[in-house]
């Protein structure tokens, strides 16, 4: 017993094999079973068409081609889920900042306001489409209602009814939800610049503004470009909010990615998993192109300005 | 003088700024408490008025009426479960990829830190086939299962960093002690990394416990659901009954919102774990 521990701790670290596995297991495991394996199965089926208890036919290219080049709801949500994806983050990150950038003003009771802005991102989405199904109501929501006493009530408009402002309705509720996570991030990162730097720029009477675009926002770059980066991975995966608010409707103009892939599987009957498996290795072949492009662009710019 | 004055302008207008922001970001959940008290028949006749009687009973009424025991059950089994999977089998993966040099080490790391990135319906077709094929497909077990590889990820990135930073002196002080490889873990790494693993298991409870989309395809079963479908059951249920519905989604924030009031820096820190160095 004493010889093997000694035996242990003599051996350096890179030796210990066994503990290696062991501690790994576990985890490789999930990932594999439920994740590398998911997605060879949907590489897979985009190949073939899967029907219940029938032999899977093989098709080739068949189904990406439809997909494609056959395929005008695909276009729509491939157009609607880029629209959401680009927008929405800048939005964010954005409105984001300025809150941080007020907040670290030292303002009174910036707690509280931290804590009441952090909310949302906290209630699922089935709550929030159903409270903003309310607040964008004709009749009595907030929107028209608050317009009507503006006196602009030739502005009420059935916002989520009109394809023209549906998708851009979502947008804002998305917004409403995540800009709160992106102010506590931006304010961590503001709270760790070096003191100094920021009081030289009072002592210089360098403005809020001034003081946000010349000193903060360099500084804070890479904190910036990341959760940039990663609101748009976020916002890829979107399908919990459209589901509930709009189901894609009306006329396809809030279809996602992730939307019409979970009709197209488990909503129409077409008993085929072939061809929604097809658009689901289309988009996340397009997440990934995203993903690497975007943060090899940002690294560069980076690079070229250090 | 003529500065203070346009200091104190200034810091007004950034006050009110801030206000109508806060009326923007909360006023929603204000407005829904608010109509959770009223009945439909005086939300209808004024949106916006303040209860003029209390309807407490729409709570037992539409907790009664509905399903919400077990939908809330089966979310209280589905989360603790899962979170409880994640932070044992999360912290052993974390810990072995923080402290152990050996080659593919920044490989396995790498591969299972991709699939952050990774869209759900990639995945979720070919698990409902496999789930289906054997016999997970409707139980709890196997949403358990698909919620600890769909939370892997986050857990093992967040967890790696943070033990990563703990001094390398404790851990060769205790193999010199004679301390075994899963001693170390479980009586140095464990307990100091507490913090982190409290911080990625209130990330995973909150995430899961509104998990929607894996839910939907993965359970069929009205007495399995989970809270989020529960909720959209009611909200087809009460459709036209705007103030039971309200008192329904009420009964699903109330928890969130009393943990919320306890713990906010904590799961403030926990939700924005992923994003702050």
């Amino acid at each position: 017993m004493a010889l093997a521990k000694r035996w242990r701790a003599s051996v350096g670290e890179g030796q210990a094999w066994g503990a290696i596995m062991a501690f790994l297991l576990p985890a490789l495991l999930f990932f594999l079973l439920f994740t590398a394996y998911p997605i060879a199965k949907t590489i897979y089926n985009s190949f073939h068409i899967i029907r219940p208890n029938r032999p899977d036919e093989f098709v080739g290219f068949g189904n990406y081609a439809q997909v494609l080049f056959a395929d005008a709801y695909f276009t729509q949500s491939l157009v609607n889920t880029l629209i959401w994806a680009t927008v929405a983050p800048i939005v964010d990150v954005t409105l984001g900042l300025l809150l941080a950038a007020c907040l670290y003003a030292r303002l009174p009771c910036a707690r509280f306001f931290r804590v009441a802005w952090f909310s949302p991102v906290l209630i699922s989405y089935v709550v929030i489409g159903v409270l903003w199904l309310w607040i964008y109501n004709f009749d009595w929501g907030v929107v028209n209602t608050l317009l009507r006493a503006l006196g602009l009530g030739a502005w009420a408009h059935v916002w989520l009814g009109d394809p023209n402002t549906a998708l851009w309705a979502l947008i804002l509720v998305d917004a409403w939800k995540w800009v709160g996570f992106h102010m506590v991030v931006c304010l961590a990162a503001l709270s760790s610049l070096p003191r100094e730097v920021i009081e030289a720029a009072d002592l210089d009477n360098c403005g809020w503004f001034a003081k946000l675009v010349h000193i903060e926002i360099p500084m804070l770059k890479t904190t910036l470009v990341s959760l940039l980066i990663l609101a748009f991975i976020g916002k890829m995966k979107i399908f919990d909010l459209v589901w509930i608010m709009t189901k894609g409707g009306p006329l396809w103009s809030t279809e996602t990615l992730a939307t019409y892939t979970f009709k197209r599987a488990f909503e129409w009957s077409t008993l085929d998993l072939g061809y929604p498996s097809a658009i689901a290795v289309l988009s996340f072949v397009l997440v990934i192109v995203f993903v690497l492009a975007l943060s090899w662009l940002l690294r560069q710019r980076g690079r070229l300005e250090f | 003088m003529t500065l203070d004055f346009g200091r104190l302008f200034g810091r007004t207008l950034l006050l009110s700024v801030l206000a109508l922001y806060t009326a923007f970001a909360a006023g929603p959940f204000a407005w829904l408490a608010v109509m959770s008290l009223r009945t439909t028949s005086e939300i209808t006749a004024d949106p916006y008025a303040l209860p003029t009687i209390l309807h407490w009973e729409k709570y037992p009424q539409a907790w009664f009426d509905s399903n919400y025991g077990t939908y809330f059950w089966n979310s209280a089994i589905v989360t603790v479960a899962s979170v409880a999977l994640l932070s044992v089998c999360g912290a052993m993966a974390a810990h072995c990829l923080a402290r152990y040099r050996f080659p593919f080490n920044r490989l396995v790391f790498f591969l299972i830190f991709s699939a952050i990135i990774l869209p759900p319906q990639i995945t979720i077709i070919g698990i409902f086939q496999q789930l289906v094929q054997y016999g997970f497909y409707n139980t709890h077990l196997g949403l358990i299962l698909v919620y600890v590889a769909m939370q892997m990820p986050l857990t093992v990135y967040i967890l790696e960093g943070f033990f990563k930073r703990l001094p390398q002196d404790l851990f060769d002080a205790a193999r010199i002690d004679g301390y075994s490889d899963w001693e170390i873990f479980w009586r140095i790494t464990v307990p100091i990394g507490l913090p982190a693993i409290a911080t990625t298991a209130i990330l995973n409870m909150i995430y899961i416990w509104n998990e929607f989309l894996f839910a939907v395809v993965l359970l069929v079963d009205d007495n399995k659901r989970t809270l989020p479908l529960g909720i959209q059951r009611f909200m087809g249920d009460y459709l036209e009954d705007t103030g039971m519905l309200a008192t329904g989604l009420m009964i699903a924030v109330v928890p969130i919102i009393v943990a919320y009031v306890f713990f906010s820096e904590k799961m403030i820190q926990g939700m924005t774990a992923g994003a702050v160095k």
